[in-house]
């Protein structure tokens, strides 16, 4: 005769977790810095890091030079305001190469939901990542910038500092870093490929610098200067200028024709919204 | 050529959201001169200025760039192309099927547009539109090359491209007219100037080195794409 067996669940000493639950907010930053980290490498293989570094490197060399020459010739070669648009392109190849490390993997190795059955939510995931980006964008213009500034103080240059320039291109720095990670993870989480990615960012850029560059040139060539100004604003780093200059009183690059400060602002407001609408949406249907 | 390679890479190509940023790109090109047509801006000037920027300065690299690593790259990263190279199909001739696919698209897709571009710019006048077709036709077989190269040397080989096309060939070629002897670019415009009569256009770089150039580019490359094949390693990244 014999007993039905019957279940047992047997205490095979795993260790509990008594400690503080840290909760959503925690959750969030720990995200953010880890993906903050691994955008410049810190964390990963020694081959991630190279490109980042590198980047970060040349967009030093400008700054080198530029306090070399103050020491030197005691003028102020490069404005602070300038050195954003200056540096574009270098800016923008960060841009494309570092956005897609930050949502392609997640999305093509299918991770998402185990972010998800945590206390993150999407919108929490979205604002940590496009945090991350803009924090190293930030870093990215505002060391340089910094390190000038510091090196006009030490070098003392004949007349007053330019305090307000350096903290009218800090704020342009935010305007550029806030602007350009919001596009960039639009355009990369479109897609789980890194190297379509990288692709889709960087052809951004080049289709809309072309392109103002080009209408501007045929519009101030035709006479029709007061829309040159508009064309120029497709460029986002032009863009962001103009708005600067708006805000913070700086000069612009661009000083033919700019449109009214106002519009600037507005249509900058505009493509953030939608961008960061656009990820959302994104995000809400690779998480459902 | 092995057609059937050459069947799959094509469907790989077309099939995704690859497409689109192949398409879009030079259909922007054409919906701009038809733009620069309407507000009456059509003439010579214009058209050399939106085919030196856009055609053969943006869009022709973006094409290279996009076809070229996209033939073989993805596979790579999947690590797919193992079942491709355990077939009998000797690693060179892989090498110029994917080769012959990618310059195919780029050639087919960027010639259509910028003769269209340019020839509702400029009409047939001093041979505009034949010598930029000219010129990126060559140049996008040139471009293939070179990035396909790079997605089988680097997992970064987008990144690689894109600092060659727009740090190299944008910014120092801007500046140091030294370093526009070494750029696809320059040397499609030189194609492009040697049939075109132009007055608004000249380059710095003689036809006699940029076609030799190009040849032992476009060829290095696929050779030195071709060995490296024989010996791939498929470790991680990342």
């Amino acid at each position: 005769m014999t007993t039905e067996p019957t279940a047992v669940i047997h205490d095979i000493g795993y260790r509990h977790y008594d400690g503080v639950r840290l909760g959503r907010g925690r959750a969030t930053l720990a995200l953010g810095v880890q993906s903050l980290r691994g955008v410049f490498g810190l964390g990963r293989t020694v081959r991630a890091k190279i490109m980042p570094l590198l980047l970060a490197a040349i967009m030093l060399m400008p700054t080198v030079v530029s306090i070399g020459v103050m020491a030197l010739a005691k003028q102020l070669v490069m404005p602070y305001p300038n050195y954003a648009v200056f540096m574009q392109a270098v800016i923008a190849v960060f841009l494309a190469a570092q956005s897609p490390y930050l949502v392609a993997p997640d999305l093509r190795f299918r991770v998402l939901p185990l972010y998800l059955s945590r206390p993150l939510t999407v919108t929490d995931y979205v604002l940590a990542k496009l945090a991350a980006l803009a924090v190293a964008l930030f870093g990215l213009l505002a060391v340089p910038l910094t390190i000038q500034y510091v090196g006009e103080l030490l070098v003392d240059l004949p007349g007053p500092p330019h305090t307000a320039d350096y903290l009218g291109a800090l704020g342009g720095a935010v305007l550029h870093a806030v602007v350009l990670s919001s596009v960039g993870i639009a355009l990369a989480s479109f897609t789980p490929r890194r190297g379509l990615g990288v692709a889709s960012v960087i052809a951004f850029y080049m289709f809309t610098a072309a392109v103002s560059g080009i209408f501007a040139g045929v519009l101030m060539s035709s006479g029709r200067d007061d829309l040159a100004g508009w064309a120029l604003l497709l460029n986002p780093f032009f863009l962001v200028d103009y708005v600067q200059s708006a805000l913070f009183g700086t000069a612009p690059v661009n000083t033919e024709s700019a449109p009214p400060g106002i519009a600037s602002c507005l249509i900058l407001l505009a493509v953030v919204a939608l961008a960061v609408t656009g990820v959302l949406l994104r995000y809400r249907k690779a998480a459902s | 050529m092995n057609t059937v390679v050459a069947d799959i890479t094509y469907r790989a190509m077309l099939g995704r959201k690859r497409i689109w940023l192949l398409v879009l790109l030079p259909l922007a090109l054409v919906v701009i001169a038809a733009l620069f047509r309407l507000i009456g801006g059509q003439d010579e000037h214009t058209a050399v200025t939106l085919m030196r920027s856009f055609a053969i300065g943006t869009m022709l690299p973006l094409l290279g760039l996009i076809a070229g690593t996209g033939v073989v790259a993805p596979e790579i990263e999947d690590g797919t192309i193992i079942h491709l190279l355990a077939k009998p199909i000797s690693r060179p001739v892989i090498a110029l099927t994917k080769f012959v696919v990618a310059a195919s698209l780029v050639v087919v897709l960027a010639g259509v547009s910028t003769f269209a571009a340019a020839y509702l710019l400029a009409g047939g006048d001093s041979g505009v539109a034949t010598g930029f077709t000219l010129g990126a036709v060559v140049g996008g077989i040139a471009y293939a090359a070179v990035f396909l190269l790079l997605g089988v040397l680097t997992r970064h080989a987008v990144t690689v491209g894109v600092i060659y096309a727009l740090v190299w060939e944008g910014v120092v070629g801007g500046y140091v007219p030294g370093a526009r002897k070494f750029s696809i670019q320059q040397w499609a415009q030189s194609v492009a100037d040697h049939v075109s009569s132009s007055p608004f256009f000249s380059t710095d770089v003689a036809l006699g080195f940029a076609l030799p150039a190009m040849v032992i580019v476009t060829v290095g490359a696929l050779l030195w794409a071709g060995q490296r094949l024989r010996s791939l390693s498929l470790t991680g990244d990342d």
